[in-house]
């Protein structure tokens, strides 16, 4: 705690959990969770449902105690000091709630003032979130005209009035349409450059794959720490590709004895970077096997999720 | 243990890039409980809004608003135009029971249902301390209320003018009224932020106050029975059964004429009977009847003296007077001990007959006076006797702090416990 006092500069390591463990009665919500969140990066919290994601999210922020292990959150301690961790965290719930006889704006002045913000200018500051989410039309308009995905998005300008160093998001992209999608990816990323450390909750991993910059896993209450990023790490590295003539692939390939899996109608190889990945279909070109899909075999998260599949019952 | 914060970082300047109004919001520090004049105004103002009517709302105001003048213009043109306070009485005990009825509907569903409906927890993450909000949600709630009870005012005002109470004496009472309804009302808040479902808070709220109106009254009675003090006495009566038919014909003919001397008293035999004498000690279990908030209410009301209202320029002593009579009665208790009681021996009374000590008609015109007297006495000792709406009072106080403290306490986060089967949010 004292640490921090030295250092007025934004702090590094925003969100630092280690052995975190927190049970409802006899249901263990969350049995060992460590996770770290860098300020200014976007970090993937992903795991099945009921894994314990909204559980850590809620200790993380603040609204829960607890039962062992330690989190700091910008440099304050939860348990000791909660109300200036909940002051830098900008949470958005995955449950939408909005007070539906108030208009967009009047939500967000109202919640700036919470945050003991003016009131003019919680004002200015709604006027400019509803733009930057996209809601500015219903400004004046009651929240309960709003469609979820609307709803969804005045959440997350909820989440940014008091404009934190932290935002937790959970589940963002529930209910969103494909270009708020994309918009909520800019947005995030966005975020992140402004220095924001953002912990980010989603079951749509081809989504997150675009977005974040590390992905922590969670199955059964616990967060998979370098398992998961080893093979977070090895799915970067498998390409699919494509012939117009599969035979003529795999034989160029067996016969300059390149390993590789066949994949249905075309086969995996795996690079070590982009630019043995580039090298190799130079040369696939120069045998003359015409290759017309080259990539990234899927999304890598989606790949280790699916490989973690401890968890089905 | 926590230090002085220091730690809170200006915003970055490019943090205004992309939203250009930049926010300082003050930094805080500890996890602080206390209501702040600034958080509880500004939750009462979020309330308010949120619970705002609707246009239909407004128009049904209107018209309820509009019934009850008309009613009190019909009632100016028909009624005798005497002092009577019977009608304001009714009025003010009608405001209480609605205000006793709305505020907990009302605040009952306050915390758990704004729990479920996931606007409670982006509250809580803000600077708003756990006792803003309890307050702020227990100010709107009551402003709602009185805001209701304001409807009946032209009801409350016409019939104060004819009650013969001063101003002090209806402000009083209508304060106490708001009391109540600001206990019940805090009553309800606790309980919605015990209970997981609306339901059952509501239901538990109205239990409540179903408990305090008519279930202290049911204790009362069942607790009198407890203080009832019970000893045997034996009277004696003339056992007509046994008589020779001339023995009760001279009796019949004394009664008659009044003239006892000609009977013997060896004649008349004599029966006993034995039965249970109680005495109900009301004064000991009285504090339970005085807890209930309408009769607080009741004991709030001015002193009406049976005797001199008229020259105090009050009305006649009307329902409030009377209970408050009947309060009295149980406070101060039966007024003959249980060992005073006079057996009645009708043969004894024979005898002294016979010997010709018939009672002037003087001497029961006095006795009767007496009794008269006595029991006027009685009657004016009880509607004078001081007011004791002291433990209702207290009652309200501690309902209205104690429910506080228990919503406080819920509201604070980070939680150790939920509410079983909710989730936070």
């Amino acid at each position: 705690m004292t640490a921090t006092a030295q250092a007025p500069a934004p702090v590094r390591e925003a969100i630092v959990a280690n052995g975190v463990a927190r049970s409802f009665g006899s249901v263990r919500a969350v049995q060992d969770a460590t996770l770290t969140v860098p300020a200014g990066s976007v970090t993937a919290l992903i795991g099945p449902n009921g894994c314990g994601k909204t559980t850590l999210m809620l200790m993380l922020s603040g609204l829960l105690r607890p039962d062992t292990g330690t989190i700091t959150v910008a440099g304050h301690n939860p348990s000791t000091d909660a109300a200036a961790v909940r002051a830098a965290i900008g949470w958005m719930p995955d449950q939408l709630g909005s007070w539906d006889n108030l208009t967009c704006l009047q939500t967000l002045t109202l919640m700036g003032e919470a945050y003991r913000i003016p009131r003019a200018t919680a004002r200015e500051r709604g006027l400019d979130l509803l733009e930057r989410v996209h809601l500015i039309e219903f400004a004046n308009r009651p929240a309960r005209v709003l469609s979820r995905g609307q709803k969804q998005r005045l959440s997350l300008a909820r989440a940014l009035v008091h404009d934190p160093q932290v935002l937790l998001l959970d589940e963002p992209a529930n209910g969103l349409d494909p270009r708020s999608r994309i918009e909520l990816r800019t947005l995030v990323r966005e975020f992140a450059a402004e220095g924001r450390a953002v912990l980010v909750s989603s079951h749509v991993l081809a989504e997150l794959d675009e977005m974040v910059d590390d992905a922590i896993f969670m199955s059964q209450g616990r967060t998979l720490g370098d398992d998961a990023a080893a093979m977070v790490a090895d799915a970067k590295t498998r390409y699919l590709v494509h012939a117009l003539d599969p035979a003529a692939l795999q034989a160029a390939l067996t016969g300059a004895d390149v390993p590789f899996e066949a994949a249905g109608e075309g086969v995996i190889m795996r690079f070590v970077d982009e630019q043995r990945a580039a090298e190799a279909l130079t040369w696939l070109v120069q045998q003359g096997v015409r290759i017309h899909r080259f990539g990234p075999a899927g999304s890598a998260l989606e790949q280790t999720y699916m490989a973690m599949n401890e968890e089905r019952r | 243990m926590t230090t002085p914060t220091t730690t809170h970082t200006p915003p970055p300047p490019e943090a205004s890039a992309s939203a250009p109004t930049a926010v300082t919001p003050p930094p805080q520090s500890g996890n602080p409980w206390r209501p702040t004049f600034h958080g509880v105004s500004l939750m009462t103002r979020i309330e308010l809004r949120r619970r705002r009517p609707t246009t239909k709302g407004y128009v049904f105001y209107g018209i309820l608003f509009g019934l009850v003048i008309a009613i009190c213009v019909a009632a100016a043109v028909f009624a005798p135009a005497q002092l009577s306070s019977t009608n304001f009485e009714i009025v003010l005990i009608m405001v209480l029971g609605v205000g006793m009825l709305i505020a907990p509907s009302l605040s009952a569903t306050s915390i758990n249902g704004d729990s479920s409906e996931g606007v409670l927890a982006p509250l809580q993450m803000s600077h708003l301390t756990a006792g803003d909000i309890a307050v702020g949600k227990l100010l709107a709630s009551w402003t709602v209320s009185v805001i209701a009870l304001v409807a009946v005012s032209p009801f409350l005002i016409y019939t104060f003018v004819s009650s013969g109470w001063t101003v002090l004496e209806m402000l009083t009472t209508v304060g106490a009224i708001l009391l109540v309804v600001m206990a019940f009302t805090a009553v309800g808040l606790a309980w919605s932020s015990i209970a997981a479902r609306a339901v059952a808070s509501v239901a538990l709220a109205h239990l409540t106050t179903g408990f305090f109106l008519i279930g202290t009254l049911i204790v009362f009675g069942v607790a009198g029975l407890l203080v009832t003090e019970e000893s045997s006495q034996r009277d004696h009566y003339i056992d007509w059964n046994a008589l020779s038919p001339e023995a009760e014909s001279a009796l019949d003919n004394a009664y008659m004429t009044g003239d006892y001397t000609n009977l013997n008293i060896d004649d008349y035999s004599c029966l006993e009977s034995e039965w249970a004498y109680t005495v109900t000690h009301t004064e000991r279990v009285s504090w339970i009847v005085l807890m209930n908030p309408a009769v607080m209410i009741i004991e709030t009301a001015p002193i009406v003296d049976p005797e001199t209202w008229e020259e105090d320029g009050r009305a006649a002593p009307g329902a409030f007077a009377m209970l408050h009579s009947a309060l009295s009665e149980a406070r101060m208790g039966p007024d003959n001990d249980i060992n005073q009681y006079q057996a009645y021996d009708e043969c004894a009374e024979l005898a002294t007959m016979i010997d010709n000590n018939v009672a002037s008609d003087e001497d029961l015109e006095a006795q009767w006076e007496a009794q008269n007297s006595a029991w006027e006495q009685r009657q004016q000792e009880l509607a004078n006797l001081e007011r004791a709406p002291w433990i209702g009072l207290g009652v309200s106080g501690a309902l209205l702090v104690g429910s506080m403290w228990i919503v406080i306490r819920r509201l604070r986060v980070p939680y150790k416990t939920l509410r079983t089967g909710t989730r936070v949010a």
